[in-house]
């Protein structure tokens, strides 16, 4: 195969890296810059920086155009540098012209991205891996069927490839007492939860206890304002004596309204101070404080909306989720809560609540969010509610429990109505809105009858290392050495993935056992802390696969099974996979394809499909940004994590129907749950649940581009930015990454403070022949998708106001462009169209994804064949997602250490 | 205790190069008896204080066309005032090999190329706290300390790393986390019986013996890259090793008397930095250790002066100014006023015969990028009498020094025997007085 750039100037769209010479037999790519701009350093370089007395030390004369090492290299990118920051040709040397600067300093770029590519190619050697933080955690589960954070260790992300690459999974002292002390953990939350199995418990919270402490509330704010107004009257009295008749004049001419009379209570003679009248204590130490207390109790704001809740029906069993009032320690009226009893063991529960929509439950108003820990928790799902009051009813939530929700806080289960308390700022104006209009606040929408938790019934079969420690932790029945020495080995070998560990460490294990014993521990413990030590030693902690260097060899069974685990669930080979292995049966063609079915067809493949999105797509953008909630209201908790599950639910459900990869450029359906499809617009749309919706003709939802989360990463929650959207594009859709944004590029400084549109701003960019090299490239396609605001709604005009500015510019958006040296679109759905005729670019940009996620390694040029063969091969059968895993699978690489 | 020689054999097996430090269960006691004995004159420290997302252009850096004494402190500096003759600003520095506008500290105090190894896309070298550590650290009961921001998710701009410090291997050094978690690990007393202890060392040896064995046994067979990779396991190991050693110099040696009062609640942003100073001063001024660093928070930061721009949004306040701008400033201001309290409190701090720390100490102030994605000209403050700086200057140095020739000036200024430190060209001159 041999790939080869065209010039610059009759450049098609390309769709992977240029400047590539590879052929099919795996012999050494070379990664050359075009000879063409010779003449440019030939003209305007040479002159000082030639071979004789070069200024600076800087000879580039002698700078092969061909890279094949570092060095050269990094000549190369000290060129880039130098031109992308303006500091060559120095300011009295004539310029570059533009053009061909753009030219050169953009081939440049892509050459430098090809020869990091190559000089980094790893030529098939996967580099061992230790487990990473989320298998670590996977891996224990399924060992020990225990739920731990494994938030304290390293994320293993971040670093701008996949978190499998093993080169770039380091280990430390104190990672290692952290796998020791997560191990610990591990073990004594698998014992409780084992010692819990059977135990059968339900708690149930009535919410009309709620009902009680609202009618003590309002009971107490009527009566302070009867205090209030004793003590008006009081004041008012002795103002009204006569021989206070000239200081209440002096009084009455500085104060604005009675409320500010009353504060100089104290120049009237006779008048009582509030604190007699109870509003000094025990919050208010100030008396001045004490008469803006006294004062606000004449009026008590939100006594109307509290009396409110106790005129609908249903009060007497059950109670309305209101809108947050006072602060939450005084009243919790936002939310119906119960806190889980703290005896109960950790383990895995059933989340109950029955509950109802009324009539004025319009369908904006008819959400509700579940969480843990009402204060500061994060909502951990949403919930639609259809019952009646006549028919309410009951939905449930699967939740788990684990030995670390010992606060109060995290024992805390909660409901309340979906965009009633984002933030105080948003609950309060909320309701201010809502009390303008009907001067008491906003309607009372959802009822809610009960809140109960189950434990659920533990599965019949206890995991595989708690299995092994049945019997063995009798402090009264201490086993025998030998018993012991069994356990170890036993548990060790569960650990290790099937592979039994050398009787020397068994020993070494033995002698820290004696050591805790000697220190004082009982048995139990001993043992515990013991087998804490096999969970953070290097067999359990890294994928071996033994080899001779530069002799690539097939890999065994086992091998294979861990790596086919590892990759399709993120966790370790199942009995199943092991027997086949241990059978010898795993390597069959047919057998292999049909486990890897069966791994994707379990649930546990969400330990691929979650972290493989993730990264691919690179959502960590997604938390990047606090969406600017005043421009967007509407945009909630809910509906910013319904957006990112849209993605995964969409290519989950790819995975689980095996469709075409290409529905991800354009489909006639979205994937959406009824918080997402209200915000499409899309009608009848029932249940909580992710599904694929058909969309109308013209819509420009379907696929990526029409996804909120995908225009929510390319903007900063308030304005769009084109550029993000479109490298990103460039980048995921049709694999043609631009460079990194180069380092010392000067700011368009004059641009500050103006009001100009994206498309002036970015015009502006191109002037400059250095930023022109990429941005003519993305910024046609970014500006193409500018029919999408920063949530992901459609719009067609846009706005802008300039700090300190009163105009309001705006403008109509005009998305037609073209594709560099490509067709050109009329409007986002011709866009659309153009990205969606190249579904060979996008799956070779997933292909390269899947293989280095798969293969912990980077994907070089030596993968190329690889590539091309995965493409091939999904190409006969339009894409289907498993066919291109199924190849990979298959491939050579996927069985060769 | 028996395992000990087996154990320094297997690591020089197993790791080659691995040097192993003297442990004094080899009859070396020269340390134990140093943990007992008053140092002798004050000592050199060193303390870096990392920022993330650099500074405002316009507004931090003074004019370049006024090198020396006599310069104007701009609006960002400001707060600093009091204290102009007792800091250098130096401009002109970088690090050539950074090209990651969105890592502030991973290799400020390297100087490392990313990707100097072929193969790997992240690669780093030891930082110049480690080598100030591995020479200045000998008598203290921290070899050298590594504090960073509380925050958990934060954008602070510092980029990957557990904290500043890189080891010799270029692999991350971890560090604490958060104010109360530096405050306990200089004062929480130990309060188990000697021999308890002496136990409980013994049984922490008894799990590094088997988890070596096991890596020993994994190790048979594996490819060189593999046992390469396998070494930062034995690396991580010979590290507790060091620690156990150094810990057991200090069994019944007690912890210093407090100098500030523990702290009761969570802080973050303002306060946080505020109480982190607090701490490093105590740090020094009990001489448990010789050689801090500290990423601070950004993100919390901007949180706690009720700035809600992202962090990393706030750097690129060039093309809109606006709030973006704003928060830039008032981040830069935030930030020198909380360093002029540190220099305050380095002043005030008394040491033997009429000296202060700050006589004793050099303290660095700066970060890797200086704005935006800008990794030119990296704001660089010095403060302190430690290494014999010129202080009171607004230094502007040639263009695209290595950041690493100041760390060089500064690591010799401070004692330690070292001839170069990553990219490292020479010394300044012009920053010694």
């Amino acid at each position: 195969m041999v790939v080869m750039r065209v010039s610059a100037a009759h450049a098609a769209v390309w769709f992977y890296a240029a400047f590539l010479t590879a052929t099919a037999g795996g012999a050494a790519p070379s990664v050359h810059l075009p000879d063409t701009h010779r003449s440019v350093l030939a003209t305007h370089c040479l002159k000082c920086h030639g071979a004789e007395d070069a200024e600076g030390n800087v000879r580039l004369d002698d700078l092969p155009y061909e890279i094949t090492s570092v060095e050269t290299a990094e000549r190369w990118q000290k060129v880039l540098n130098v031109l992308n920051s303006g500091a060559m040709p120095p300011e009295d040397e004539p310029p570059l012209p533009a053009a061909a600067k753009a030219d050169f300093v953009d081939d440049l770029a892509q050459t430098m991205v090809a020869a990091r590519r190559s000089l980094a190619d790893q030529r098939g050697t996967i580099t061992m891996r230790r487990l990473n933080r989320r298998e670590y955690r996977n891996t224990l589960r399924e060992l020990l069927g225990a739920e731990i954070n494994v938030a304290e260790l390293p994320a293993d992300t971040g670093n701008g490839s996949f978190d499998t690459v093993g080169s770039n999974l380091f280990m430390s002292s104190n990672q290692f007492e952290q796998y020791q002390a997560l191990g610990r953990e591990a073990i004594e939350e698998a014992l409780a939860r084992h010692s819990a199995r059977s135990v059968v418990q339900r708690h149930r919270y009535e919410a009309e206890q709620a009902v009680r402490k609202l009618v003590k509330v309002i009971n107490e704010e009527i009566e302070q304002r009867d205090r209030a107004r004793r003590w008006v009257a009081a004041v008012d009295a002795a103002a009204a004596r006569p021989e206070n008749a000239t200081v209440v004049a002096e009084i009455r001419k500085q104060a604005k309204n009675d409320a500010e009379f009353r504060r100089s209570w104290e120049r009237i003679s006779g008048a009582p101070s509030p604190v007699e009248y109870g509003f000094g204590e025990p919050f208010i130490a100030v008396v001045g404080n004490a008469v803006d207390k006294a004062n606000a109790s004449l009026n008590p704001y939100f006594l109307p909306y509290h009396e409110d809740a106790l005129t609908p029906p249903g009060i007497d069993t059950g109670a309305y989720l209101a809108n947050q009032t006072v602060h939450p320690a005084i009243l919790d009226n936002g939310y119906v809560s119960t806190v889980v009893p703290h005896h109960w063991q950790p383990g895995d529960f059933i989340v109950r609540f029955r509950v109802a929509g009324n009539e004025q439950a319009t369908p904006e108003r008819r959400f509700i969010e579940f969480g843990i820990h009402p204060r500061f928790g994060q909502v951990l799902s949403t919930h639609e509610v259809t019952g009646t009051l006549e028919r309410p009813q009951v939905i449930e939530v699967p939740i788990t429990l684990t030995r670390k929700h010992t606060d109060t806080g995290d024992r805390t289960l909660f409901i309340r109505e979906k965009n009633s308390i984002d933030s105080n700022e948003l609950a309060s104006r909320r309701y201010n809105e809502s009390k303008k209009k009907n001067g008491i606040g906003p309607e009372y929408t959802i009822w809610v009858d009960w809140l109960e938790i189950e434990r659920m019934p533990a599965k019949e079969t206890a995991p595989p290392g708690v299995a092994i420690l049945d019997g063995m932790l009798d402090d009264k029945k201490v086993p025998s050495r030998s018993q012991i020495e069994a356990t170890i080995e036993a548990f060790s070998q569960s650990a290790f993935r099937g592979t039994l560990p050398p009787p020397s460490f068994v020993g070494k294990l033995m002698a820290v056992y004696d050591h805790r014993l000697a220190a004082g521990d009982k048995h139990s413990a001993a043992l515990k802390e013991t087998l804490s030590v096999v969970l953070a030693a290097p067999m359990f902690l890294y994928l071996a696969e033994p080899a001779v260097d530069g002799q690539p060899r097939p890999l065994t069974q086992h091998e294979l099974a861990s790596r086919l685990s590892y990759f399709l669930w993120g966790a370790p080979p199942d009995q199943e996979l092991r027997n086949l292995a241990a059978s010898g049966k795993l390597t069959e063609p047919a057998v292999l394809a049909a486990q890897a079915e069966r791994l994707l067809d379990d649930p546990r493949s969400k330990g691929f499909l979650e972290p493989f999105v993730y990264q691919w797509l690179g959502l960590h953008r997604l938390d990047f940004f606090e969406v600017n909630r005043t421009k967007f209201p509407e945009f909630d908790n809910s509906t910013r994590l319904a957006a990112k599950h849209e993605i995964y639910e969409t290519v989950g459900h790819l995975l689980r129907t095996n469709g075409s990869l290409r529905d991800l450029l354009a489909a006639d359906y979205v994937v959406v749950n009824n918080v997402l499809a209200r915000h499409y617009g899309l009608d009848g749309v029932a249940g909580d649940h992710f599904r694929p919706v058909p969309l109308p003709a013209d819509s420009p939802r379907g696929g990526f581009l029409g996804m909120t989360a995908f225009h929510l990463m390319g903007g900063n929650g308030d304005e769009t930015s084109p550029v993000e959207r479109g490298a990103w594009v460039l980048r995921k859709m049709l694999d043609d990454p631009p460079p990194p944004a180069p380092a010392n590029v000067p700011a368009i400084a004059r641009l500050a403070g103006k009001a100009v549109t994206p498309a002036e701003r970015l015009r502006m960019h191109q002037e400059e022949p250095q930023c022109a090299s990429c941005h003519r490239r993305i910024d046609p396609i970014g500006l193409g998708l500018e029919n999408f605001d920063a949530i992901g709604r459609w719009r067609t005009t846009d706005s802008y106001k300039a700090e300190g500015s009163k105009d309001l510019k705006t403008w109509t958006i005009e998305p037609a462009g073209a594709l560099f040296g490509g067709p050109a679109f009329a409007d986002f759905h011709e866009l659309r169209a153009v990205i969606a005729e190249r579904p060979d670019a996008f799956v070779r940009g997933f292909s390269r994804a899947l293989v280095e996620y798969a293969l912990g390694r980077p994907c070089g040029f030596s993968d190329e064949p690889l590539l091309d063969a995965m493409v091939a091969q999904g190409k006969t059968k339009n894409f289907p997602v498993r066919e291109l895993i199924q190849a990979l699978v298959a491939s050579d690489p996927f069985h060769t250490k | 205790m028996s395992h000990l020689p087996n154990r320094r054999l297997v690591l020089s097996s197993a790791a080659g190069v691995v040097a192993l430090p003297f442990l004094p269960s080899l009859g070396f006691r020269r340390f134990a008896a140093a943990a007992t004995a008053a140092a002798a004159p004050p000592a050199k420290r060193l303390v870096f204080l990392g920022f993330g997302w650099g500074v405002t252009d316009d507004f931090w850096y003074p004019d370049l066309k006024t090198p020396g004494p006599d310069y104007a402190l701009p609006p960002g500096l400001a707060p600093l005032a009091r204290h102009k003759s007792d800091f250098t600003i130096v401009q002109g520095l970088w690090n050539k090999y950074s090209n990651e506008g969105h890592w502030g500290s991973t290799m400020w105090l390297t100087g490392a190329n990313r990707y100097a190894q072929p193969g790997q896309n992240f690669h780093n070298s030891v930082s110049a706290d480690q080598i100030a550590a591995s020479q200045l650290g000998l008598h203290t009961r921290f070899a050298s300390l590594q504090f960073n921001y509380s925050e958990k998710e934060g954008d602070s701009g510092h980029g990957p790393g557990l904290s500043m410090a890189w080891d010799v291997r270029g692999k991350p050094v971890g560090g604490q986390n958060g104010p109360l978690a530096a405050y306990h690990r200089l004062f929480s007393a130990d309060n188990t019986p000697i021999e308890k202890q002496r136990a409980l060392l013994a049984e922490k040896r008894s799990v590094l013996d088997a988890v070596l064995d096991n890596a020993q046994y994994l190790q048979k067979g594996l490819s060189t890259s593999d046992q390469r990779k396998l070494d930062e396991y034995f690396e991580g190991i010979r590290d507790i090793e060091t620690r156990l050693a150094k810990d057991e110099q200090w069994i019944g040696v007690p912890q210093p008397q407090a100098t500030l009062a523990e702290p009761k609640q969570p802080v973050s942003g303002r306060d946080e930095i505020g109480l982190m100073y607090d701490i490093i001063v105590a740090a020094l001024q009990t001489d448990s250790t010789r050689v801090i660093t500290y990423r601070q928070p950004v993100a919390s930061l901007l949180t706690s002066l009720d700035i809600k721009v992202n962090p990393h949004d706030m750097s690129h306040y060039h093309g809109s100014k606006n709030e973006k701008l704003d928060a830039s400033q008032r981040r830069d201001l935030a930030q020198s006023e909380l360093f002029a309290g540190f220099l305050d409190r380095i002043k005030a701090a008394s040491e033997p015969e009429g000296t202060t720390l700050f006589d004793h100490t050099t303290v660095v102030f700066g970060s890797n990028i200086r704005t935006g994605h800008e990794l030119t000209n990296c704001p660089t403050v010095i403060a302190g009498r430690g290494a014999g700086v010129k202080l009171g200057h607004n230094l502007v140095v040639p263009k695209n020094t290595p950041l690493c020739n100041a760390w060089l000036t500064l690591l010799k200024g401070s004692g330690v025997d070292v001839d170069r430190h990553g990219d490292s060209t020479g010394t300044i001159s012009d920053l010694v007085s």
